[in-house]
């Protein structure tokens, strides 16, 4: 066995782990063990007076590994590793142990988790034993950025990046740019035009001579990882002479939005039946012609909104697309201001006013004359015809859930206030820029607090409502985090990429392929020349997948080497 | 089977006040401060829900308005500035029109010209009768008697043929909002005998008014003390009804003093006078919420009341002071707004003295019937646990 001088390291975490284990014990314990130096216990391991420890004790005692046995190493490993290397010792020389998030936050037994720990913190000695020093790599970062979608998001992180001076690639799937938002009439809460915000953004696109739109395009084909991609980028119409063109670009962006939920799935609605039960983009439709007319061009004397449709329902969507109750209220002042008279209700579950200024909004609504009747979420309202005495075009019978009574309300006119869906394409790019979708269709961030707008894929990022529903302040705020992501990047010119990946021994590769197919994240090419496989290291995440596939033992996870992961086992199972 | 809405409610109890009912989001604060609501009978929060909606239906049998006595706390704690309490007042004038068989009484409402005019043109008219009394007998000089220039007999008769007439009116009112509160709003018929036990609630509430002693008056100085002085107007004008309806022929002899019947005009004139002065002046500060909004209706009442007070008082002093030319026109005038008072009494606010006490003893009436009903369900099947 090789010999080494490891520090063992238990933190107590405030009260977190020393609540539920005894870190005197555990400190006892991995003293005793051999080619262990000592063993220290603190209040705060991650705290500075506690990496300050850890680089002192490097220095007095020739330390030449480090296990800290504390939090889960997402939170902290970064942390003591630098720690690491501002003592003068490689980074790699170092593990954790997570006696917190898979001991004390789950255990309430003392003794045995005190026993637990101890057992983790062994693997974790043991695992460090056989760690070897290791060097990270630095790629080159192209300064040329991707962006798929040429809404509100899209062109707000062209602009971001363009007017800094760096080439953008702006996809459009439409002939046009501006998105949905394109087809809205005024926003919600201020009432403020939707046409300026567009029309001031496509006017900077177009000028802005680092931009290069593609209309009616779509990128085909993405190669390549992290800095340094190539795109395909393919014409969809059919015309033009240019059918496909390769560039070269260091991260992309998906902007590709949402799309609205199609109201005729909701059967007792009418929607296509009834022809003044119209969506509320066709009622957006109707405010920027500035006519707000029945089928047959009669101005309504009743106007009804309904909340939620295809949102917030067991049957269609769960979700709230958050959107839709700013815009309902919104279509309730623009009815009142263009016809006084007109009797508005505005029939939903709850009433969303979330944002700023939403609260206010909410109140000038109610002071408007707006009838606001709450319907249960599972008990959707239900439209009918109505007969010849009566004085609208429609009745709609709600079981009221502030009232408790059933009752029928008239309506000339009734907008649906139809949610927002995952694009019909978000699948096939998902595939293509390797990110992932939950069960709704929307793109998954890397972390849904920390990292909004990155993904699990390194040099991909998401903003916009293709992530979730969101209104335009969030969907701007987020098309400029992903475009300062990226900028952040491509100014440094490179980056630094984890030395922890798998590598793949030529000599016993047989050239099966079976690693190709099972690399999640396509780092793993096949080199025709010489019939290997070979892993693009910048690629890979080191999940260690094909390391286990791999037939002829010919792949090597660096730092989770067999020998290692044997030895943390042989830490782990030996009695304590 | 569903309720029909009438879309335009909200916008006709706008015209007997209710202005801001639409701001309320139901938050429920209105009733959680509300001493008075109860398991059967929620409000304000419901009343403004039904209203909103335009629950027609609901609203003609409701009880829920009488049974407030506006205290304000409701509008004080709304966080919407919806005004319940302003919502509770006006569904009660819009309820006067509801009963009202005749329909005058939402013209009244619902229109301040058409009150004023009806008021002014009905005392014209009454001055014209007396003045062509005048021509055919009686004398300005003198104040009691068969040669009085008004002589109290005739006024007696008078007063009795229209206090009939229109309390038969207000009977058969009374007996609409019986049929509309009771029989249509009523989950299952109440037995006659329920009405009997029952029956003592009507003279506590008519004379005590005791659910408005029970409302909160923390908030309040030192001068705020409504129920006291609202429950004196109310004895001093029941007295002064009934000295004029019965007594009239007494009351008005003079020059002396006839303290039997005197005695009691004194007690009343204190009420009325401490009553109207004190709602006038509270409905001028508009300090606290229930006297913010005041609709013309209810400034018409106040000052036709301080008018009669005021004239009947001073025209009984310049006959106790041997003033009979002043005492005469004082009495005139007098006169001139005691018709149209009259003449008013089922169409306009007066209306509640009657409404509110009916509406507590039926309030009472149904609790109990509620009470017997699940009795009876019970006693069928015993398996059944109370809920």
């Amino acid at each position: 066995m090789k010999t080494c001088k490891t520090g063992v390291y238990i933190c107590s975490c405030g009260t977190n782990i020393a609540r539920i284990i005894d870190v005197d014990a555990v400190k006892e314990f991995s003293g005793s063990l051999p080619n262990v130096a000592f063993a220290r216990t603190y209040k705060y391991m991650c705290s500075n007076p506690g990496q300050d420890m850890i680089v002192n004790d490097i220095r007095e005692h020739n330390l030449d590994r480090i296990v800290v046995a504390a939090c889960s190493p997402r939170m902290h490993e970064r942390t003591f590793r630098k720690a690491l290397q501002s003592a003068g010792l490689n980074q790699y020389l170092f593990e954790m142990a997570n006696i917190r998030e898979q001991c004390s936050w789950v255990h309430d037994d003392r003794p045995e988790a005190t026993e637990k720990a101890k057992a983790l913190t062994h693997a974790a000695i043991k695992k460090a034993e056989l760690h070897e020093p290791l060097e990270n790599m630095s790629v080159n970062m192209c300064p040329r950025t991707l962006i798929i979608g040429g809404g509100i998001a899209g062109m707000t992180a062209a602009l971001e990046l363009a007017e800094s001076g760096y080439q953008v690639y702006l996809v459009e799937k439409q002939d046009r740019l501006g998105g949905n938002l394109a087809r809205v009439d005024l926003t919600a809460p201020y009432l403020d035009s939707a046409h300026d915000l567009v029309t001031d953004r496509i006017t900077r696109v177009r000028n802005n001579k680092h931009v290069e739109v593609h209309y009616q395009a779509k990128v085909t084909e993405l190669k390549g990882y992290v800095g340094n991609f190539s795109a395909v980028i393919q014409n969809i119409n059919g015309h033009s002479s240019e059918t496909a063109r390769e560039i070269e670009i260091g991260n992309l962006i998906v902007c590709t939005g949402y799309k609205e939920f199609d109201a005729s799935r909701i059967t007792h609605y009418g929607y296509g039946k009834l022809p003044n039960v119209i969506t509320s983009f066709e009622f957006e439709g109707m405010l920027k012609e500035g006519r707000i007319v029945t089928k047959d061009g009669k101005v309504p004397d009743y106007v009804a909104i309904i909340h939620c449709v295809g949102s917030r329902n067991q049957e269609f969507h769960t979700y709230c697309s958050r959107v839709c109750c700013m815009t309902a209220l919104k279509y309730a002042h623009e009815v009142k201001s263009a016809i006084p008279g007109c009797y508005v209700s505005d029939v939903y579950i709850d009433m969303h006013a979330f944002g700023k200024g939403h609260e206010d909004f909410y109140s000038r609504t109610s002071e408007v004359k707006t009838l606001f009747l709450m319907y249960e979420k599972n008990d959707r309202p239900v439209i009918r015809k109505a007969g010849p005495k009566d004085d609208c075009d429609m009745l709609i019978e709600v079981n009221e859930r502030l009232s408790g009574e059933v009752i029928e309300i008239p309506a000339d006119l009734i907008i649906l206030m139809v949610g927002m869906e995952a694009q019909q394409d978000s699948a096939e790019i998902a595939r293509l820029v390797n990110i992932s979708q939950d069960k709704e269709g929307w793109f998954i961030e890397s972390h849904p607090k920390l990292e909004p707008v990155a993904t699990t894929t390194d040099g991909i990022y998401i903003a916009g409502t293709c992530v979730a529903p969101k209104d335009i302040p969030d969907t701007v705020a987020q098309a400029r985090a992903a475009a300062a992501r990226v900028h952040a990047r491509i100014s440094k010119g490179k980056i630094d990429v984890d030395a922890v990946y798998s590598e793949v021994n030529e000599n016993l590769c047989s050239g099966c392929r079976i690693c190709n197919t099972v690399c999640s994240y396509s780092a793993i090419e096949f080199l025709v020349s010489n019939q290997r496989s070979h892993v693009i290291s910048a690629m890979c995440k080191a999940c260690g997948v094909c390391v286990a596939a791999c037939p002829s033992a010919a792949i090597k996870g660096r730092h989770f080497t067999d020998q290692q992961i044997l030895a943390q086992l042989e830490g782990l199972l030996s009695p304590v | 089977m569903a309720i029909r809405v009438n879309p335009r409610l909200i916008e006709d109890l706008n015209r007997f006040g209710a202005a801001d009912v639409q701001m309320c989001y139901h938050c429920g604060d209105c009733s959680a401060v509300c001493v008075h609501t109860d398991d059967m009978f929620r409000f304000p929060r419901k009343s403004m829900r039904q209203l909103q909606m335009g629950l027609e239906k609901r609203l003609d049998t409701a009880l829920e308005p009488w049974l407030c006595y506006y205290c304000g706390q409701c509008s004080d704690q709304c966080p919407r500035e919806a005004h319940p309490g302003e919502t509770m007042m006006s569904l009660r004038r819009w309820l006067i029109n509801r009963y009202d068989i005749t329909g005058i009484a939402g013209k009244f409402f619902r229109s301040v010209q058409t009150e004023v005019w009806t008021v002014i043109i009905m005392g014209l008219l009454t001055a014209l009768a007396a003045l062509g009394y005048h021509l055919f007998s009686g004398s300005i000089y003198v104040v009691d008697g068969p040669d009085a220039f008004l002589p109290s007999h005739i006024v007696h008769m008078f007063d009795i043929a229209l206090g009939s007439v229109l309390g038969i009116i207000l009977l058969l009112n009374a007996l609409h909002m019986w049929s509309l509160t009771m029989k249509e709003g009523g989950e299952a018929s109440i037995p006659w005998w329920l009405y009997i036990k029952s029956i003592l609630q009507l003279p506590l509430h008519f004379f005590t008014q005791k659910r408005y002693a029970e409302c909160i008056t923390t908030k309040k100085s030192g001068l705020y003390m409504p129920w006291i002085i609202h429950l004196g107007l109310m004895w001093g004008y029941v007295t002064m009804l009934v000295l004029v309806m019965v007594f009239l022929p007494y009351l008005q002899k003079g020059p002396e003093i006839f303290w039997p019947a005197h005695i009691f005009g004194y007690l009343a004139s204190i009420g009325l006078l401490t009553g109207v002065f004190y709602f006038i002046r509270s409905r001028l500060i508009r300090k606290y919420a229930q006297y913010h909004k005041s609709h013309s209706t209810d400034w018409v009442f106040v000052i036709l009341l301080a008018l009669i007070t005021i004239t009947g008082i001073l025209q009984h002093i310049f006959h106790r002071t041997g003033l009979p030319v002043a005492a005469n026109i004082t009495y005139l005038l007098h006169l001139m707004v005691v018709v149209p008072w009259l003449l008013r009494m089922p169409f306009s606010k007066w209306a509640h003295l009657v409404y509110r006490p009916l509406a507590m003893y039926f309030a009472a009436v149904r609790k109990n019937a509620y009470a017997w009903q699940e009795k009876k369900q019970r006693s069928f099947s015993p398996d059944l646990q109370p809920i």
